[in-house]
């Protein structure tokens, strides 16, 4: 349990997630008022590790439902077993003769089948699928439902129904209820505006790419060998590029994932030519490519030139003076 | 508090953010829930419940704002400016109010101060706050529209506030405290005390009628704003407004992309497939659990777009080339072809991806023709019929734009006729109204009987709805 909004950022943050007040502060009142919270943003921001995060945090489960198109209840709720039904109907067929031998008419017949149909729809033939695995369970969980913009109107319609309810009812076998709410984290991408139905059930997180500082601290945590002041290069580049027009403009994981290669090639500073060697970690279409590479020869120059004029000061960085032992 | 959310909601609502009941209600459960020294968290909480879409954000900051920004800090900062204009005088103010608390307590019961004194002696500004409120509420200041009635209501929201009786009954207490024997220069410091209350308060009651003035007119335009984009002619746009009318494209293109997902939906089902059926169902010895059907698709339609490109046009082409390709996949194929007298083809400037900018090159002839001429419809449907005939067939639809403003040349209205006989559709979109087709040197008369629809299309709402037409 989180015990207020500062506790929440702190106990994520064990988790190796940092995260804003904003982002906290829904959380936490999703864990106080039992409400779904549905998180909206540009790709790559998070929103699917910080319910993983939470999940982790609360000690919870998490069961993930990924939504595409197409999806339906049987994907998502339960489905019954028809080929484990059909084997065990042939191999109790011995059995099944046994009920209804001495019957007198074919309508007496049928009633004893009838009288028997418990065991054919009964929880042994059915396969639980996400959602009924959230309600059904013993322990408090975490459902994550990925992507829910990828999913069909329908569906989402059918999805209200349960995140009001908490319960399945199964015609054959009964009501399911929840014996705890499981904490419902939606995530969307934006593909498609959700209804107004579904968000008025649901908290709004939106989230968007980190400001700088965020952004710098993040990097640090999760590339934590990674030299500072490449974080903070990195970062203001990553910014620059977003303020582009770009196809797909990257975001935190490629930050990361840039971060990463950077270090996997021993660059201790944004050079020019490393930069362009490795600009298709964070860009994936060739166009984007071409124009953040006009940007980035611009911004490079500026900063050699910046450098260029601090130099005079003959004052070795530690850095510098390791460099000069080890050589 | 509970007061001012439910003011903020409706203040939201005006502004054209939808809250419901419910997230009202949402608003205020989590309220409970948190503590509210924060102004970030409390921003956080009340954004969560209450505003669901991630363009009604800056609104909702922006407001936020203006609604919280405190008033109440304001008047904490006009009550500090005074304290220090009195201390320059020479008068300690807290020394002088605790004083005053001390006279009032031992004159206990046979004093009757309005509650507006009474909140100004204890300098109780939250109060005080809520006195002005109430006033400026009674006073109608919501109603307030231009910076001429700041004055007018101000002047009403201070009668309502009672400041004359306040000042008088504060006055008789500075008579009463003579009457006790107070020194003559005590009493001219409260006198001065007593100028200096009112000044700020009516002061604050200004700022408070200006900040209406502002929450009221950001609404006004926000909706004026939207009401006026979709309406507003395509001659007259500058700069800014077509920047954001890209905006308003992009989201009219997206909604009907939603709308043909699930129109496609509905076509799937069709006859049992029974090939499927079968195959699906072998691991169940050819019992069909499951039955398949047959899918029954739908014709997307071909486009053939012919765009006049001259400047007479040029955003009408603009904002129906963009919106066409947004809708890229609700076609077979589009091609495109621009023409002021000569016509050429600019569909590859399209494959590049970016949709604006190849939008922007095909307006400028995309290297292909001379934009620089004066309009000659005939030759340009002219030369279409001799060199792209094949592009048009029975499946395509034939969309032109253009003011049929022909310089008086020669129509060819024979061109057109062939072109719709081979093609499904042929619709023309003229920018022009109907009552001035056919008239100077317009030969919209001419072409029209080989349209099949021919629409004006001056502005964003009249586009959208061809483009429906079009496209469902």
């Amino acid at each position: 349990m989180f015990k207020s909004v500062e506790d929440v950022i702190q106990q994520l943050s064990d988790q190796e997630y940092i995260c804003d007040k904003q982002i906290a502060t829904v959380v936490y009142l999703a864990q106080q008022l039992d409400k779904p919270v549905l998180i909206e943003g540009p790709a790559g921001v998070g929103k699917t590790e910080l319910a993983k995060v939470v999940s982790r945090a609360l000690g919870r489960e998490m069961i993930r439902l990924q939504c595409y198109e197409g999806l339906d209840e049987a994907k998502a709720l339960y489905e019954w077993e028809y080929s484990k039904q059909l084997l065990y109907t042939q191999i109790l067929k011995d059995k099944v003769s046994e009920t209804i031998a001495g019957s007198e008419s074919l309508a007496d017949a049928a009633e004893r089948v009838g009288a028997e149909d418990s065991v054919f729809f009964s929880d042994r033939f059915i396969v639980p699928r996400p959602l009924m695995q959230a309600i059904a369970a013993k322990e408090p969980t975490l459902l994550l439902i990925d992507e829910i913009d990828k999913s069909d109107p329908e569906f989402e319609a059918f999805l209200l129904e349960i995140l009001s309810d908490f319960q399945v009812t199964i015609p054959e076998i009964g009501t399911i209820r929840a014996t705890s709410q499981p904490l419902v984290f939606l995530t969307s991408n934006d593909a498609r505006e959700m209804s107004d139905a579904l968000k008025r059930r649901c908290l709004h997180l939106w989230i968007d790419y980190p400001s700088e500082a965020l952004e710098i601290e993040i990097l640090n945590r999760k590339v934590p060998n990674i030299d500072k002041r490449l974080a903070e290069d990195v970062v203001q580049l990553m910014n620059r590029i977003r303020d582009l027009d770009l196809k797909k403009t990257p975001s935190i994981s490629e930050t990361l994932d840039w971060a990463r290669a950077l270090l996997a090639l021993n660059a201790d500073e944004l050079e020019d030519q490393i930069v362009s060697d490795t600009l298709n970690v964070i860009l994936k279409y060739e166009g984007d490519v071409q124009k953040a590479q006009n940007e980035l020869s611009k911004l490079i120059e500026k900063k050699t030139a910046e450098a260029a004029a601090e130099k005079p000061q003959p004052v070795p960085t530690p850095a510098a003076a390791k460099k000069g032992i080890l050589h | 508090m509970q007061q001012k959310v439910i003011e903020f909601t409706n203040l939201l609502r005006k502004s054209g953010i939808r809250v419901s009941v419910a997230e009202a209600i949402d608003a205020f459960n989590a309220l409970d829930e948190l503590s509210l020294d924060d102004r970030e968290v409390f921003r956080d909480a009340l954004r969560s419940a209450m505003v669901k879409r991630g363009d009604e954000i800056a609104t909702y900051d922006e407001l936020f704002d203006l609604f919280w920004s405190g008033f109440y800090d304001n008047l904490k900062g006009a009550f500090g400016e005074m304290e220090g204009e009195l201390g320059e005088m020479g008068i300690d103010l807290e020394q002088l109010l605790s004083q005053l608390a001390e006279m009032l307590q031992d004159m206990d019961g046979d004093l009757d101060l309005g509650e507006l004194a009474k909140a100004l002696l204890t300098q109780d500004l939250s109060q005080l706050e809520n006195l002005i409120r109430q006033a400026a509420e009674q006073a109608g200041t919501q109603r307030i529209e231009n910076m001429l009635q700041v004055g007018f209501f101000s002047r009403r929201t201070t009668e309502q506030l009672g400041m004359e009786g306040a000042a008088q009954e504060l006055e008789g207490l500075a008579e009463r405290m003579r009457a006790q024997g107070m020194g003559d220069e005590a009493i001219a410091q409260m006198q001065e005390l007593i100028r200096k209350l009112m000044e700020t308060v009516r002061r604050a009651v200004r700022n408070y009628t200006e900040r209406e003035l502002q929450q009221q007119n950001h609404n006004y335009m926000e909706k004026f704003r939207r009401e006026m984009l979709t309406e507003k002619s395509f001659y007259h746009l500058t700069e800014d407004e077509i920047a954001r009318m890209r905006e308003v494209v992009a989201r009219l293109a997206q909604r009907i992309k939603n709308i043909l997902s699930i129109r496609k939906k509905r076509l799937k089902r069709g006859k049992l497939d029974l090939h499927q059926t079968l195959r699906r169902n072998m691991a169940r010895g050819g019992i069909p659990f499951e039955v398949v059907y047959k899918t029954r698709r739908k014709d997307r339609p071909k486009l053939v777009i012919m765009c006049d490109v001259s400047s007479s046009v040029a955003n009408v082409s603009r904002f129906m080339l963009q919106f066409m390709y947004s809708l890229q996949e609700a076609f077979t194929k589009i091609r495109c072809y621009v023409f002021v007298a000569e016509l050429g083809e600019v569909t590859d400037v399209f494959h590049d991806g970016d949709v604006s900018s190849a939008v922007e090159k095909a307006l400028d002839g995309g290297d292909v023709i001379n934009v620089y001429t004066r309009s000659n419809f005939g030759y340009a449907f002219h030369e279409f019929w001799k060199n792209h005939l094949s592009s048009v067939d029975n499946k395509t639809t034939v969309i032109i734009l253009g003011d049929a403003r022909n310089n008086y040349n020669d129509a060819r209205a024979w061109c057109i006729r062939d072109i719709r006989n081979k093609a499904k559709n042929l619709v023309w979109l003229n920018p022009e109204s109907p009552s001035a087709w056919g008239f100077g040197d317009s030969v919209m008369d001419r072409y029209m009987p080989y349209c099949d629809v021919v629409e004006e299309c001056r502005n964003l709402r009249q586009l959208s709805k061809v483009v429906d037409q079009i496209v469902l």
